[in-house]
């Protein structure tokens, strides 16, 4: 009973360290393009991304319910085995994300979770039948597939919308600019969305093991208040503390996101992890970041996919899901093998790869290599023209230009030849009146002469 | 047999894509009013960091000074333009209005 309640300290420790990472991680999926837009001081950003995290974290329970009465058939299992089993997932995870965050690898959080989770219940059991593939792929697999596309695609329409709404075909100000206010606005909505839906994923963790340790009833969905405001801080706490360093690099990547287009983008995805929240899916906010940043990309004129940044992206994230759950699989492994030792052995590791975060996140080096970066590359993956082709009014406009302003020079033309046809006409008549007047004058002078001889 | 809900991910679009374009929409028709009005927002950026390039002091200057000379040539009279500054205000209003709406059907409709 002692070593159990030893375990789920531990795991509740550990998820919470989950959740303090994920803050850190992916502050950056909200506060990335207002900075490099330059509607937000960084720190500022982070300071809002905190605060609204924390809010955030109290909208819904939804996705907590997915992961604690959903993903793992808790019958299935006892809880002497499924104790030592999360907490193995969960180092899954957290190795995977520390790998990951060091080699500047595309990933998710989220997925990493899921990962770890999946592939150290398989493992530890031995047995198919302790997940419930059925949600599995309902909840965490197709919306992971489907919720980048969506919020691309509405990215997309919402930047033509807001485009479409300001153009001015006059060479007068659009006023844009004005969609920086806007993404102060927007972007506290990503950071209300990642909370809503990544600090539930840490509290459907923590109930799933007060459940199996017997401290919870597996008939109670929602978790327990104390939950709630621990997942909430650590989510809060991770985004304060490490969320600005991150997104100055991120900012980077984004340099050619206008303040509409990051607008329209922010608030794509916040609609679609909102949505996506109060129906229980449990999403990877950056993927539905960098599916918005893609879709707005595109939605300006002129612009292109660079198919093989989104390859690249594409790839990382398909290989979380296994990988975590490779890693997660190893660490269940050792538990299965070890029993005790093997949970002895999964915490020192757990404890050498926290230390060696904390040390990592204190050297003052920040860059692309060493920084999660999908939504800066995401902003490279699309290839936007700095002279955008002209719209079908645009031409017409310039065509109807181009047409007066040939009629003006034909009119001019032919007012000037005109004009030199008038006065070569008056020359040659005041010649002609000139020559009539000397000839009438030597006429004048010819028979006076004769009359002086007369 | 494995029974997926498809139609929450079609609500899950739809839903996102309405609210989306409710807020860019009225958004974009604030600023557009604002510009009418004769009320061109110019807003520098917040800070120039060394990752970030963004328009210059220079360049913030020159644009609002554009938006000046753009707002003593407007064609409107002073009603006309008193009439879209309200029409932008309210725009401003019915965006917020639209995303309250939203986050209270998501706190209070499940």
């Amino acid at each position: 009973m002692e070593t159990a309640a030893l375990i789920v300290v531990l795991v509740i420790a550990l998820a919470l360290f989950f959740d303090f990472t994920n803050g850190f991680h992916d502050t950056a999926n909200a506060m990335a393009t207002p900075i490099a837009t330059g509607a937000l001081k960084p720190k500022v950003a982070v300071l809002l991304a905190a605060c609204l995290n924390l809010v955030g974290a109290f909208l819904s329970t939804e996705v907590s319910k997915t992961i604690s009465h959903g993903i793992i058939n808790e019958d299935a299992i006892s809880s002497s085995e499924m104790l030592p089993i999360i907490f193995a997932g969960l180092i899954g995870a957290i190795t995977w994300n520390m790998l990951t965050w060091l080699l500047g690898l595309p990933s998710s959080s989220s997925h990493a979770l899921f990962g770890g989770l999946i592939g150290a219940t398989i493992v530890g059991t031995m047995s198919l039948s302790s997940i419930n593939f059925g949600e599995v792929l309902g909840k965490v697999v197709l919306p992971a597939v489907i919720a980048p596309f969506t919020a691309g695609v509405i990215a997309f329409a919402a930047t033509r919308l807001a485009y479409v709404l300001t153009r001015r075909y006059d060479g007068k100000p659009d006023g844009r600019d004005g969609f920086r206010w806007g993404q102060i606005f927007t972007s506290s909505l990503v950071a209300l969305a990642h909370g809503t839906n990544d600090a539930q994923k840490t509290m459907g963790v923590i109930t799933l093991t007060l459940i199996v340790a017997g401290w919870q009833s597996s008939s109670q969905e929602d978790p327990y208040t104390w939950v709630v405001f621990a997942c909430a801080f650590a989510i809060a706490l991770g985004t304060y503390v490490g969320g600005w360093r991150i997104i100055r690099t991120l900012g980077k990547g984004l340099t050619d996101v206008k303040p509409a287009q990051g607008f329209s983008a922010e608030t794509a995805t916040a609609s679609t992890i909102l949505a996506s929240s109060a129906f229980g899916f449990a999403l990877s906010t950056t993927q539905v970041a960098s599916g918005s940043v893609i879709g707005s990309g595109l939605g300006r004129r002129g612009s292109t996919v660079r198919w093989r940044t989104v390859g690249r992206i594409a790839i990382g994230w398909l290989l979380t899901l296994p990988a975590a759950g490779a890693v997660g699989a190893v660490a269940a492994l050792m538990v299965t093998w070890l029993g005790g030792w093997g949970v002895f052995i999964d915490a020192v590791l757990a404890v050498i790869i926290i230390v060696g975060l904390f040390l990592r996140s204190r050297k003052d080096e920040v860059n692309a290599s060493n920084a999660m970066s999908e939504v800066a590359d995401s902003g490279l993956a699309v290839k936007v023209k700095r002279n955008p082709p002209p719209t079908r009014r645009q031409r017409r406009i310039e065509r109807e230009e181009a047409r007066v302003r040939a009629e003006e020079e034909a009119r001019a033309k032919a007012e000037a030849k005109a004009a030199a046809k008038a006065k070569a006409k008056a020359d040659a008549k005041a010649a002609g009146e000139r020559s009539k007047a000397d000839a009438a004058a030597k006429g004048a002078a010819r028979p006076a002469k004769g009359g002086d001889k007369k | 047999m494995i029974e997926i809900d498809w139609l929450a991910f079609v609500q899950v679009f739809v839903a996102a894509l309405i609210a989306s374009l409710l807020v860019v929409g009225f958004y974009a028709i604030a600023v557009r009013l604002l510009v009418r009005a004769g009320r061109v927002p110019v807003v520098a950026p917040a800070e120039f960091t060394d990752a970030i390039t963004v328009i210059s002091e220079k360049e913030a200057r020159r644009a609002e000074k554009a938006a000046a000379k753009a707002a003593k040539k407007s064609p409107l009279t002073d009603g006309q333009k008193r009439l879209a500054l309200v029409g932008a205000y309210a725009s401003f209003g019915m965006c917020g209005l639209a995303v309250l709406g939203g986050l209270l059907l998501i706190i209070f409709g499940h």
